[in-house]
């Protein structure tokens, strides 16, 4: 898809890019990372001639960037950097509409797309109005997104989109995006400086030193053998458990265990479900199959009697969610299970604590030969 | 009362002053409109920043200049008459146009025009449909500064023979009648006032709403 051959950029004396050869694949997330000014931006710049490079050849698509018309191959490349530079006296539709107008789009196929993109980074379409001065950090975020996919291109440059965001609503807007990706499949080159974020997004991280490409690998691959010490250092201590937050919540859900019912049914009537399906856990959704609510019937003991418990704003998980987040909610909730939904808040199923150790004791066994006591 | 009585035996005289004044104040506006954002955009093009700041700077000095200064310049190398009036004020009200229009553009954010080009906007895009667009509140803030300015300047530019409303006030003056002084003053205040008020609303009008409103 994207093809880098012996790449090099110069700004005056200092070379920024050194003899880069890089090939990224269709339909793969690809991190560029590395401390400031090891060149990443750069090499990212050049896909779309923002930034000319010297020496070498980028060929995207089968066809050299050289002989195409900057203007003409940036309308095909979707662009977001850091501070997203939405346009103050465009409202989000019109922002959105920039490169669909460009490419003289009709105005009814703008508007049925311009509908569809608010939807896919799950903003309501009353935003489709708003001015950009009326938007958060985050909803800034996804209207940058949906302005770089608007017109379908196959290619997407992200120029660290989420650094300016605070770290909450960061890991918020990677998950979804992790959603995204999953339902769009384009090629992304996706810069940034934190190792962590190059982990759980990536599925090939390029590591960058000093214009020069020090490793490029399947980020589990880089985690179980990093090149050098460099990478190591850029890894960290931890990538052991960095490893594990490779395995994301969506990798563990269940579809079996629980019932599920609509948020209008009686809860007599559920109760009645529940014991007669004998199943400890239900889950009631509404029509658009939004979690509303749980319910959980306890076991009867010799001390104790059955127990019907109703949870109105039940603990969730996140698909997107790495185990170590998922791992981290389960103990604050003092649960053994918890309800999986998606971005769009629809229920998928249930996670459990004991498939996640099962998992980590897998692991364990064949890293380390021995084994985990649980 | 002298003064309600001299308005109203002088009001056929008055009004066709106020005409010429108003003829000579569009006429310089208009120019100065055109040549002044002409030259802004020509001075921040791509790659021109530094003469966009040195013009910025030059046009800071030139608004300290008095307009009856450059009006007895052009009257030296022009002459007299409406046409050597018109010169000197679209000249002095280029000023603030281009001092305006000129730190308007460049100081769109970089970020922006950095989406705007990664986007595939060409560069005369990007100076219409975003650079001028998210400049204009500067820019119109500079065109009314303008106006103003030409108005009241050109109450001095009678003394080249302009005429208008300042010929009221340099007669009255020499002939001692505090009464016809008093009427082109006013009127040509009121003229102000007025032109001002339209250009807010126009202002308004053209300004983009998302430039408009208050961070909540």
């Amino acid at each position: 898809m994207i093809e880098l051959t012996n790449v090099t950029k110069k700004f005056g004396n200092m070379t920024a890019v050194n003899n880069l050869s890089l090939h990224i694949e269709k339909g793969s997330l690809t991190m560029f990372i590395g401390p400031s000014g090891c060149g990443k931006t750069t090499t990212l710049r050049m896909i779309n001639r923002l930034t000319p490079f010297d020496r070498g050849n980028i060929i995207v698509n089968g066809t050299p960037v050289k002989d195409i018309d900057p203007v003409e191959l940036r309308r095909n490349i979707g662009y977001v950097i850091q501070e997203i530079g939405l346009f103050p006296h465009f409202t989000v539709f019109e922002n959105i509409a920039i490169v669909p107008r460009l490419l003289k789009w009709e105005q009814k196929k703008i508007e049925q797309r311009i509908e569809e993109i608010l939807e896919l980074v799950t903003l309501n379409q009353s935003f489709a109005q708003k001015y950009p001065l009326q938007l958060s950090g985050g909803e800034k975020q996804r209207v940058g997104l949906a302005r770089a996919l608007a017109a379908e291109p196959e290619i997407l440059l992200m120029d660290e989109p989420f650094g300016a965001i605070d770290p909450i609503n960061r890991l918020k807007l990677q998950d979804s995006f992790l959603e995204i990706q999953e339902e769009i499949k384009k090629t992304i080159v996706f810069v940034t400086h934190d190792i962590n974020e190059a982990i759980k997004l990536g599925d090939k991280i390029a590591i960058i030193n000093e214009g020069n490409l020090i490793q490029y690998d399947n980020v589990s691959k880089i985690l179980s053998d990093p090149a050098n010490e460099f990478v190591e250092n850029l890894l960290g201590q931890d990538r052991n458990i960095k490893a594990l937050s490779l395995k994301k919540a969506k990798d563990y859900v269940l579809k079996d265990g629980f019932i599920t019912v609509l948020d209008t049914e009686s809860h007599e009537s559920i109760e009645k479900k529940m014991k007669e399906k004998n199943i400890g856990i239900a889950f009631a959704l509404d029509k658009n199959n939004h979690l509303k609510s749980r319910f959980v019937l306890e076991k009867a003991t010799k001390i104790k009697k059955q127990k019907f418990i109703y949870n109105p704003v039940p603990w969730i998980i996140e698909r997107q969610n790495n185990i170590n987040e998922t791992l981290s909610k389960m103990l604050e909730a003092g649960e053994k299970q918890l309800p999986v939904v998606n971005r769009k808040k629809e229920f998928v199923g249930i996670i459990k604590l004991s498939n996640i150790f099962e998992e980590v004791n897998k692991k364990t066994n064949i890293s380390r030969g021995i084994k985990l006591i649980t | 009362m002298n003064i309600l009585s001299y308005y109203l035996n002088n009001f056929d005289r008055i009004i066709s002053a106020l005409e010429v004044h108003i003829l000579i104040f569009s006429v310089s506006l208009i120019f100065s409109i055109i040549i002044g954002i002409s030259i802004s955009i020509f001075v921040t093009q791509e790659g021109r920043k530094k003469i966009g700041r040195i013009v910025l700077s030059v046009m800071g000095a030139a608004q300290s200049v008095p307009s009856l200064a450059i009006i007895a310049l052009i009257f030296i190398f022009v002459g007299i008459g409406v046409k050597p009036a018109i010169i000197a004020l679209v000249i002095y009200g280029l000023v603030p146009i281009i001092f305006n229009t000129t730190s308007g553009i460049l100081s769109v954010r970089p970020n922006i025009i950095e989406a705007g080009r990664g986007m595939g906007l060409t560069q005369n895009q990007l100076l219409w449909r975003v650079k001028i667009p998210i400049a204009l509140p500067v820019i119109m803030g500079g065109i009314r500064s303008s106006a103003t300015i030409i108005i009241g300047s050109a109450t001095v530019a009678a003394v080249i023979g302009g005429g208008g409303l300042g010929d009221f006030i340099f007669i009255g003056l020499r002939m001692h009648k505090p009464e016809m002084l008093i009427s082109g003053a006013i009127t040509v205040s009121l003229l102000a006032i007025i032109v001002d008020y339209i250009m807010a609303k126009i202002e308004k009008k053209v300004v983009s709403k998302g430039l408009q409103i208050k961070k909540t």
